[in-house]
């Protein structure tokens, strides 16, 4: 059969443990001992003998963040295979690790390497001054990381000078630059004529902030009519 | 005429002088021994090559480049900068200094990097111990490519000293080895280089060598090794393993070079570098780096903001002043830079993201009989001056030559000077949804040569 859909979207050549199909499918190579932790939901495709377990007992850190309503509902995949990811429709940014460290707003993971440590911690000053928590996963170690973005996201290097960036559009920064929430604060903005940029976090010291062309704040289904 | 810059500022070095050939001058008042030095990195920030690392114990960079001239004309320490023979692959210079010893530099008392070009001051960043706490480092300020040669004011403190400030742009440290075998990278130290004619740094005394280092520190040699210490992880496939760091995970997410006021960073992000002020969309502000204020912009007047109200051709505008880089997107929507070179278009103000201060913008009435409610409403853009239009999904550019047709509300700009009609016998009474009146019209264009209409795939 001759189809451009075969011929143009077929299987891409393996390389890494995790890789890029398209902007927005991540690939996994799966072995065993190399478990996964995914986004529940996330699986849209998979090849070979692959187990996914939604609930497991490791997971019991995650009730605290359901807690914090910053809950990001992880599966652990195990076995040996491909495993495809996606998350509706969202970019997919693979990296690797290599002992860094990586603060993730939860809403953008989508997958890591089980043998990573993680946690989840409250991003420093945001809680004081908008009124809202808000808490990231921080992911540590060797190994490999899927995030989404809403578009094609852009990584600002912070040790160009000090990055300042809307907390809606924040997708992931380097776990240790020095954070600072900035208020613009202006008369005006009290009384409601505000710019609409109220609240940035400031990012300076060695290390890159990821920027999502999007600020994801509204709901993304709205009922017409 | 010196610019005196803020920490985090930063500009283009054209925008301060033409000279290639600068004078970089730094004091530094503080107890202690400091030891200032000048990183040249590459691209990745890394410094793949130690010749390129300038400091007492090696003055010169193998092409001349770079040279440290040690204390004169009342600067603690001072370096000659040839960016002209700078080569290709060294993007940045980072001016560092560093503490020997015990202490912090929260104890500066004063401190300033000034540039030099041509025998006049023409930047200087003052930072003092008030900008650091209990770091035993200093990076002080960046020269760098980006495009065109930039400057940057970073100060910003680094907890370790001159050793771990190598290591961290990549470079390695001898431990306590005997010089000679430190030494092979090494180029031979020559003599101080100063008086040159043509570079003119500030008259004063002859420059001088810098002070002989202490001996641990003449330890403190950068040896051989570019990349950071081969530590990959075990990983399954090995057949093209990338080299690890989210860093270099991360380079094709990279921020696009700046070619202008407006640089399209990728399908759904612009940049704009500020220096004379611009509009955009309230919220639509995503990252920025610099000095930079958003506020509110009013629709100008009582009457203004009665017809921006009536006709829904409303902009929520805030207004962007400073210097540096905003980055503007909005719900990830595609995004269109059009450069207006005095002409004029009409834009439905829902599609509009940013545009130059220069930009005159009027509410744009188009009457015709079969409108539902007797007028429409567009916003005229014109002047000389860019803007950015947003569409959701890839538009459709179709050029007016015969009677051209266009949903209304899926229609984004169309070249002023047309005449625009609605199309009454294409109208549809769409009443499929109940409390949805329809869809009310179809506009018709007609319009000469080089007319254009924009419509995105997509109706609001």
């Amino acid at each position: 059969m001759e189809s451009s859909l075969l011929q143009n979207y077929g299987p891409t050549q393996l390389f890494d443990r995790m890789s890029n199909h398209g902007s927005k499918i991540a690939k996994v190579v799966m072995q065993p001992g190399q478990d996964l932790f995914a986004r529940t939901g996330s699986m849209i495709a998979y090849e070979g003998l692959i187990d996914f377990n939604p609930n497991p007992p490791q997971l019991g850190q995650w009730l605290k963040s359901w807690a914090t309503g910053e809950g990001v509902p992880l599966m652990i995949a195990t076995g040996q295979g491909l495993l495809y990811l996606a998350d509706y429709g969202k970019d997919v940014i693979i990296l690797q690790l290599a002992g860094e460290g990586l603060s993730v707003n939860g809403k953008n993971i989508l997958a890591f390497d089980m043998n990573l440590q993680w946690g989840i911690e409250r991003v420093k000053g945001v809680s004081m001054l908008s009124g809202m928590g808000m808490f990231n996963v921080v992911v540590r170690g060797h190994g490999w990381v899927a995030l989404t973005s809403k578009g094609t996201p852009i990584m600002l290097d912070t040790r160009e000078a000090q990055t300042l960036v809307d907390t809606d559009a924040l997708v992931a920064y380097t776990d240790g630059l020095q954070v600072q929430p900035k208020r613009t604060m202006k008369l005006g903005g009290l009384i409601g004529r505000g710019s609409g940029e109220a609240f940035q976090l400031g990012f300076s010291g060695q290390g890159f902030v990821i920027v999502q062309p999007s600020e994801d704040a509204r709901p993304t289904f709205s009922v017409r009519g | 005429m010196a610019t005196e810059f803020v920490r985090g500022q930063k500009s283009q070095l054209s925008a301060l002088t033409n000279g290639t050939d600068l004078y970089v001058g730094i004091v530094l008042e503080a107890p202690g021994d400091w030891d200032i030095s000048c990183f040249g990195l590459d691209k990745d920030g890394q410094l793949s090559d130690d010749s390129y690392f300038v400091f007492f114990n090696q003055p010169k960079s193998p092409e001349g480049a770079i040279q440290k001239l040690g204390p004169q004309s009342g600067d603690t320490d001072s370096f000659r900068i040839t960016l002209d023979k700078i080569p290709a692959k060294i993007e940045k210079l980072t001016f560092c200094a560093a503490l020997d010893g015990p202490g912090s530099a929260k104890a500066i008392t004063r401190g300033y990097l000034r540039l030099v070009a041509g025998g006049t001051e023409v930047m200087r960043y003052s930072f003092s111990g008030n900008d650091f706490s209990a770091e035993r480092a200093v990076m002080i300020a960046d020269v760098y490519k980006k495009g065109v040669w930039r400057v940057a004011a970073v100060g910003q403190g680094f907890a370790g000293g001159l050793a771990e400030l190598l290591k961290s742009f990549g470079g390695e440290v001898a431990e306590e080895e005997p010089a000679p075998a430190a030494a092979p990278g090494f180029a031979p130290p020559p003599a101080p280089a100063g008086g040159t004619p043509g570079f003119a740094p500030p008259p004063g005394p002859p420059p001088q060598q810098a002070p002989p280092p202490p001996p641990q520190q003449a330890a403190a040699a950068p040896v051989g090794g570019a990349a950071p210490a081969a530590a990959a992880p075990d990983l399954p496939i090995n057949a093209q393993p990338t080299r690890p760091g989210a860093m270099v995970s991360l380079q094709k997410y990279k921020e696009a070079p700046t070619t202008g006021r407006w640089t399209k960073q990728s399908s759904k992000m612009v940049k704009c570098t500020l220096g004379p002020e611009a509009y955009a969309k309230r919220g639509s502000m995503v990252a920025y780096q610099g000095n930079v204020d958003f506020d509110y912009k009013g629709s100008g007047g009582l009457r203004q903001f009665f017809e921006a109200r009536m006709t829904g051709q409303k902009l929520q505008l805030m207004r962007c002043t400073g210097n540096g880089e905003v980055f503007f997107a909005e719900d990830a929507t595609d995004l269109h830079i059009v450069e207006l070179n005095g002409q004029s278009l009409s834009v439905n103000a829902n599609n509009v993201l940013a545009f130059d201060a220069t930009l005159r913008t009027e509410i744009q009435r188009i009457e015709s009989a079969g409108i539902p409610g007797g007028v429409m409403f567009s916003l005229l853009v014109s002047g000389q001056g860019t803007m950015v239009i947003m569409t959701h999904g890839t538009p459709v550019t179709i050029p007016v030559q015969g009677p051209t047709f266009a949903d209304v509300n899926a229609v984004v700009a169309w070249t002023a000077g047309m005449r625009v009609s609605v199309a009454s016998q294409v109208r549809i009474q769409r009443n499929i949804y109940a409390g949805v009146s329809g869809e009310p019209a179809a506009l018709q264009f007609m319009g000469l040569q080089g007319h254009f209409v924009v419509v995105q795939p997509y109706e609001v």
